[in-house]
């Protein structure tokens, strides 16, 4: 006796209403009534390709917080905490993104304190030391874990030591960061020029106006010419020797093309067949028949000007070698025999689920329609993606996977006690 | 303020569930009440090993995870000391799809010598990778073996050694399914935009036929009273040395649960908890640190924790955290800190509301702590905490007799 099984064909999400500010930067709002909270996010272009100072995007976005000119750090924090309000900063290499969630009744506080961070950061000298003196060592002990020694090495491996996306710097540099350089970087990338904002949750006219106001008061930046981005010099094989791991961390993969590309799509949904969930084809071979490891993923990855197909796994060092040549080999299988048609729907389905979990609730509906603001899209985007998963056959996955997998294309990074080829 | 309806069923099975307006997904969690504590010494992840093998497969369905993802569904797990959870979300059109697979394995579980053996390798594997081939994994197991003698805390629930997975076997598998695994052991909850009456009559059908096998389980040894301070210092192949100390404390249930728990708010609860403000930022004794509990069902502990910049002494951290305790004893809480915190707890309870899987989650948890109402009126036990519960708290609890200290050196 097995219930019926309905498959969602369509997901309507709530489309984000725009406001264009009097400096340009774009308000979006995504209201629900049904919450007493509500989220803001500020999205800047500042990341960390754009720094010509290492550790300068992550200080300038950790930073904001600690200390204006009218507030100390503790006074920020306090006032914060007070109000039960969530603050968090997250940076990648495009983007820096500065969140503020707070219960409806405390809008008002929170947004006072929001300006101070946002308007007014200080940078206090004692504030940077503090951070990087414990950034410093988190770095290093996030160097000794063969998982981020892999990580960093498939970076460089891909596009080059010296390219913005594929650069990783020594964590001694954090000493000799400065308060100048710093908030050099805030000045020049905390613009109007550079920022949109999207709220969600409880919104209404009263808070509305109090962000637009908030946003309106950002200062235009001088015209900022983007550092130049070199073409990437990818490299096919790179190893990080660690003595006495007992697992090797696996990195493999090559440069495609970012989100706005026709094929993203569909190089997604080989992705996920291969390695995007429980019953995927690494999963069951890795984990399930072989049990070489707890855990492996594969996935397409997003910048603003690049993309990446990648597949990462941790193994014991003993198996490295046969738990690579089975990667290999399932690879080769997608380029070689069509996709049964079973497996493919159950992709499409898990596809589908996962998109509606995470648009379940208010905050998750607001980060997809950031990354779709990312990409020049509204929502209506999300159908359409589906849509094209959907319309996926067994052909159309060999032949993404015959044209953009091929092994001499795949760059294979590992970090271990051995080298496994 | 979470809705619920709540029956149980003639087997024993307890069902909670929740209408949720706004989601178009239906999350269902059905939670175990066995975890390490239930377990052997000379078998320990046992009961982790186990929630592993609930994925691989009953004698009606041979592959657990293919009719969740069928129908759009993700589905996960986890054990902890005290308790087993299995959670999953699809689409609410499907409901029934989660609630027959649970009920089915909740009987047919269908495990065989190879199955075991695979399980055991990717159990393996997750020890090495989250405990021994990570900076500071075995921290934790440490310092649970010196706080703990008897109880069976004193171990992490992914077991003491490989060696205890490696070893188990398929009657130890058999036996641990029939003592507890079985409807009165359970609490079922859920939450959809479906109404109540329909979500108790759907878990009814699916769930009602099981036969349930009551069992008595074993009763877990107490650890009994710290009389005297506990010290071990290892060296380890870490960039910076830790310093970890902890008291025993009441359970999650306990009425001071409440006070220890608002402490280690304002000790270590964001930015501007007390901890990080002077010993980071001010005196630049340390780059992280936290105080908190382990809110256990049996008594449970308080921990600080610290992590050292280079050029602060173990011996000066030990002396900060004392001279924390001893101000929280001098200086109360004033009304303004305990105003912070209730805010605080507020505002995590209604982030905690905005999805299905939460809401689903803490139903079964405030359900197997034995007091579902606390879950919409916990708020008034953090508000009714008072300046003389937190003295009297600091000078019965965290004193010296009460505590074991380790101390994790970097090797120079």
């Amino acid at each position: 006796m097995t219930p019926p099984r309905i498959t969602p064909s369509e997901i309507d999400v709530q489309l984000a209403e725009k406001r264009m500010l009097r400096n340009g930067v774009a308000l979006y709002t995504l209201a629900s009534e049904e919450f007493e909270v509500l989220r803001i996010s500020f999205v800047f272009r500042a990341g960390s390709a754009v720094q010509t100072v290492p550790f300068s995007a992550s200080a300038a976005a950790n930073l904001l917080a600690e200390g204006s000119t009218r507030r100390s750090a503790q006074q920020i924090a306090e006032e914060l905490d007070y109000y039960g309000s969530w603050y968090d900063v997250n940076i990648d290499r495009d983007y820096a993104y500065i969140n503020f969630a707070t219960l409806s009744k405390f809008f008002d506080q929170t947004l006072e304190v929001a300006e101070e961070i946002l308007l007014r950061p200080a940078f206090p000298e004692e504030e940077l030391r503090t951070y990087a003196a414990k950034r410093k060592q988190r770095l290093a002990i996030d160097r000794t874990k063969v998982d981020v020694q892999a990580r960093e090495a498939f970076a460089r491996a891909l596009f080059g030591p010296k390219h913005p996306y594929g650069i990783s710097s020594e964590e001694r540099l954090y000493d000799s960061l400065s308060r100048a350089e710093v908030a050099d970087f805030y000045r020049r990338y905390y613009t109007a020029e550079r920022c949109f904002v999207v709220c969600s949750g409880r919104i209404g006219e009263h808070e509305l106006q109090a962000v637009g106001a908030l946003a309106e008061s950002l200062p235009h930046g001088a015209s900022e010419t983007d550092i130049s981005f070199p073409k990437p010099e990818t490299v096919h094989e790179e190893f990080v020797a660690h003595s006495g791991a007992v697992q090797s961390s696996l990195r493999l993969g090559r440069l495609l093309f970012p989100r706005q590309h026709p094929d993203f799509v569909g190089m997604q949904v080989v992705a996920t067949a291969l390695g995007g969930y429980f019953g995927s084809r690494l999963m069951q071979n890795l984990r399930e028949r072989n049990g070489y490891t707890y855990g492996v993923v594969a996935a397409m990855v997003n910048f603003e000007r690049a993309g990446y197909f990648a597949v990462a796994t941790q193994v014991g060092t003993d198996v490295a070698r046969e738990a690579l040549q089975e990667i290999y080999d399932e690879i080769e299988r997608l380029r070689t025999e069509p996709m049964p048609d079973e497996e493919l729907e159950l992709v499409k389905n898990m596809m589908t689920g996962e998109m509606m979990r995470i648009l379940d609730g208010p905050f998750g509906i607001a980060d997809v329609t950031i990354e779709n603001i990312l990409c020049g899209c509204d929502n209506t985007v999300i159908g359409e993606n589906i849509r094209r998963i959907r319309s996926m056959t067994p052909a159309d996955v060999q032949a993404l996977a015959q044209r953009y997998l091929a092994r001499e294309d795949l760059v294979t990074v590992a970090a271990g006690a051995e080298r496994p080829w | 303020m979470i809705p619920y309806n709540k029956i149980t069923l003639d087997n024993g099975l307890v069902v909670v569930v929740n209408r949720d307006r706004a989601s178009k997904l239906a999350a269902v969690n059905l939670l175990y009440k066995v975890g390490a504590r239930n377990e052997d010494p000379s078998r320990t992840g046992f009961a982790h090993l186990f929630e592993h093998l609930m994925f691989r497969g009953t004698r009606r369905v041979p592959n657990f995870d293919l009719p969740v993802q069928m129908a759009s569904g993700d589905n996960n797990a986890f054990t902890n000391n005290d308790y087993t959870d299995f959670y999953i979300t699809l689409p609410k059109d499907n409901l029934e799809t989660a609630l027959w697979l649970e009920s089915d394995r909740m009987e047919g579980l269908d495990i065989t010598a190879e199955k075991l053996e695979t399980e055991k390798r990717v159990v393996i594997e997750e020890f090495r990778q989250r405990y021994l081939n990570q900076p500071y994994g075995d921290q934790m197991m440490l310092l649970r073996d010196l706080a703990f003698r008897t109880h069976p805390y004193r171990w992490a629930t992914i077991g003491r050694t490989p060696d205890h997975i490696a070893g188990a076997t398929l009657s130890e598998v058999e036996a641990f399914y029939r003592a507890h695994y079985h409807p009165s052991n359970a609490v079922l909850s859920i939450s959809a935009d479906l109404d109540e009456e329909r979500l108790l009559e759907l878990a009814a059908r699916w769930f009602g036929p099981l036969a349930d096998r009551r069992h008595e389980p074993a009763a877990i040894p107490q650890e009994p009273v710290q009389t005297e301070a506990r010290r071990l210092e290892v060296e380890r192949d870490v960039p910076a040395t830790t310093v970890s100390v902890a008291y025993h404390m009441c359970a999650r249930t306990g009425s001071e649960f409440y006070t220890a728990d608002l402490i280690s708010d304002l000790l270590a609860g964001g930015d501007s908890g007390r901890l990080y403000t002077r010993l980071v930022k001010e005196r630049q004794l340390l780059s992280s640190v936290n105080a908190y509990v382990s809110g256990d069902v049996d008594p449970g502990l308080f921990v600080f924790t610290g992590q050292l910049l280079p050029g602060t002494t173990p011996e000066a951290v030990e002396a900060a955290f004392r001279a924390e305790i001893e101000d929280l004893q001098t200086a109360a809480a004033t009304p303004y800190e305990i105003e912070k915190v209730k805010n605080k707890f507020e505002a995590n309870t209604l982030f905690g509301e905005l999805n299905v899987m939460n809401k689903a989650m803490n139903l079964g948890f405030y359900e197997m702590l034995g007091d579902l109402e606390l879950i919409n009126r916990e708020i008034d036990r953090y508000r009714a905490v008072a300046p003389d519960d937190i003295r009297s708290f600091c000078s019965r609890t965290l004193r010296p007799e009460n505590s074991s200290t380790l101390i994790y050196r970097a090797r120079k």
